[in-house]
């Protein structure tokens, strides 16, 4: 009887362990683990991918072939230069772009028992507008480029201040960001809406959608040392 | 006989223990495990994501070998002309700092990975979790630090990069990853290092038990990022 139980109780706890390797050995990321609805996503990610270079390939293609042609007129290749050049500062964020989009304002609140908005607010604002694709985000017109931090300065006192870009921003916040106003929007508003979040414990925050909006370009040098 | 019986009971409650441990185990397997949740619908999909994977793959690799074909181009168009070599070497150094090209130098490599400590003795167990908000606040530190290029598990950060919680992964371009976190940035390295300055987010993140290390290196290689930067709505402006 007790070497029966024994060997029952033996038995089970080896498949207990069993269980245990095969959960630590599965990878939640392979595809093989997938559910329908999680393939359907990936499909769509994958062939949006596929389009996006496919449309990419293209064009560096065409640039390829413009530059052969105006080999010998250095005026020609001049312009096919600027061009390059100027989707180069757009990306950096070194133009003025103008579009669609929405403005996020951020009001500074009386309310005591509540904090100020300060830049982990901000920097999570910025984050998932991003996410929804935003296509140029500045705040008080200090333009969001690649290496810009939005940092908390003198944080332990009542003097905190935001600091964007090395410039000290002072509320309200006024984010623009252009892409596709309802993504943008639904980014922040609805369930889990960190704009909604701040409603909640008593912010005032303001969503105006705009058809033409303009974003200033980021107004400084942006110089490296480092990368090779 | 009393105790005869005692010890049969605890052992039948520790026999009925054991197996509902392992249930709950087999519900969480088949929850992931392919074998038990395959079906004819679901391998059709498979097959396809990896289709359109390759058909992507392979288009990248072309890609990349016509924008390699392009900077050659380019250079051999613009070098009988000062003028034309300047803004070369612009776009060259502009597609850098975007994070078009693979760039390397000098800078630190910070690891954070969940705790190894057990998760029944603390009351809230996501505490020796890494998070996105972590990651987000590590990355914006150093970028206050004078980063110039930083990449997460060999994702390169791109002016429109963003980063989200997925469940146990964070998602970075789009892309799945999952931890440990492997934070390369250039610059610096004194400086980046600072980081781990008292009162410094890594600190925070240390008290709450989760794993940080970081290492100085003066040879840090960033690669590209794999995607493409396009505009459906924003227009540049004179």
């Amino acid at each position: 009887m007790t070497i029966t139980i024994g060997i029952a109780c033996f038995v089970l706890v080896l498949v207990m362990f069993m269980q245990f390797k095969i959960v630590n050995e599965t990878d939640i990321t392979s595809i093989e683990n997938m559910r329908e609805t999680e393939l359907r996503t990936e499909l769509a990610n994958w062939k949006s991918k596929y389009d996006e270079t496919n449309a990419q390939y293209e064009e560096v293609q065409s640039t390829i072939e413009e530059y052969k042609k105006t080999k010998e007129s250095n005026e020609e290749t001049e312009k096919l230069v600027d061009d390059e050049l100027a989707t180069v500062n757009m990306n950096l964020g070194k133009t003025d772009v103008e579009g669609e989009g929405i403005i996020v304002t951020l009001r500074e609140t009386d309310n005591e028992e509540i904090s100020q908005i300060n830049a982990d607010d901000l920097l999570v604002i910025v984050n998932a507008l991003k996410l929804a694709g935003a296509e140029a985000i500045s705040i008080n017109d200090e333009r969001i480029i690649n290496m810009t931090d939005i940092v908390n300065i003198d944080a332990n006192t009542d003097n905190l201040f935001v600091r964007i870009n090395g410039q000290r921003i002072l509320a309200p916040y006024i984010i623009k960001a252009i892409g596709n106003q309802s993504y943008l929007e639904s980014a922040l508003v609805g369930k889990g809406g960190y704009v909604d979040e701040l409603r909640t414990i008593g912010h005032d925050v303001t969503i105006e959608k705009k058809d033409k909006m303009t974003i200033l370009k980021y107004d400084d040098e942006i110089t490296t040392k480092y990368i090779q | 006989m009393t105790h005869k019986r005692t010890i049969s009971i605890v052992l039948g409650i520790m026999c009925f223990a054991l197996t509902l441990g392992i249930c709950v185990q087999v519900r969480t397997v088949q929850g992931t495990d392919s074998t038990v949740s395959q079906n004819y619908e679901e391998n059709n999909l498979r097959a396809e994501v990896l289709r359109y994977k390759e058909r992507y793959e392979n288009r990248y690799k072309e890609l990349e070998k016509a924008e390699a074909e392009l900077e050659k181009v380019r250079q051999e168009s613009t070098q009988n002309n000062e003028d034309l070599e300047a803004k070369e070497q612009e776009i060259q150094q502009g597609n850098k700092m975007i994070g078009l090209t693979e760039v390397t130098g000098p800078g630190v490599i910070i690891t954070l990975s969940d705790s190894t400590r057990d998760a029944n003795s603390v009351l809230n167990a996501s505490e020796l979790l890494v998070h996105d908000g972590d990651v987000l606040s590590v990355i914006n530190e150093l970028k206050n630090a004078g980063a110039e290029a930083i990449s997460i598990n060999d994702q390169r950060l791109v002016p429109t990069s963003s980063i989200v919680c997925g469940g146990n992964i964070i998602e970075i371009n789009g892309e799945k990853v999952g931890a440990p976190f492997e934070i390369k940035a250039i610059g610096l390295p004194e400086q980046l290092a600072a980081l781990s300055r008292p009162g410094g987010y890594l600190e925070i993140l240390k008290n709450a038990t989760v794993g940080v290390e970081l290492k100085k290196s003066n040879n840090i290689t960033i690669p590209k990022y794999t995607g493409v930067i396009t505009y459906e709505y924003a227009k540049t402006v004179n």
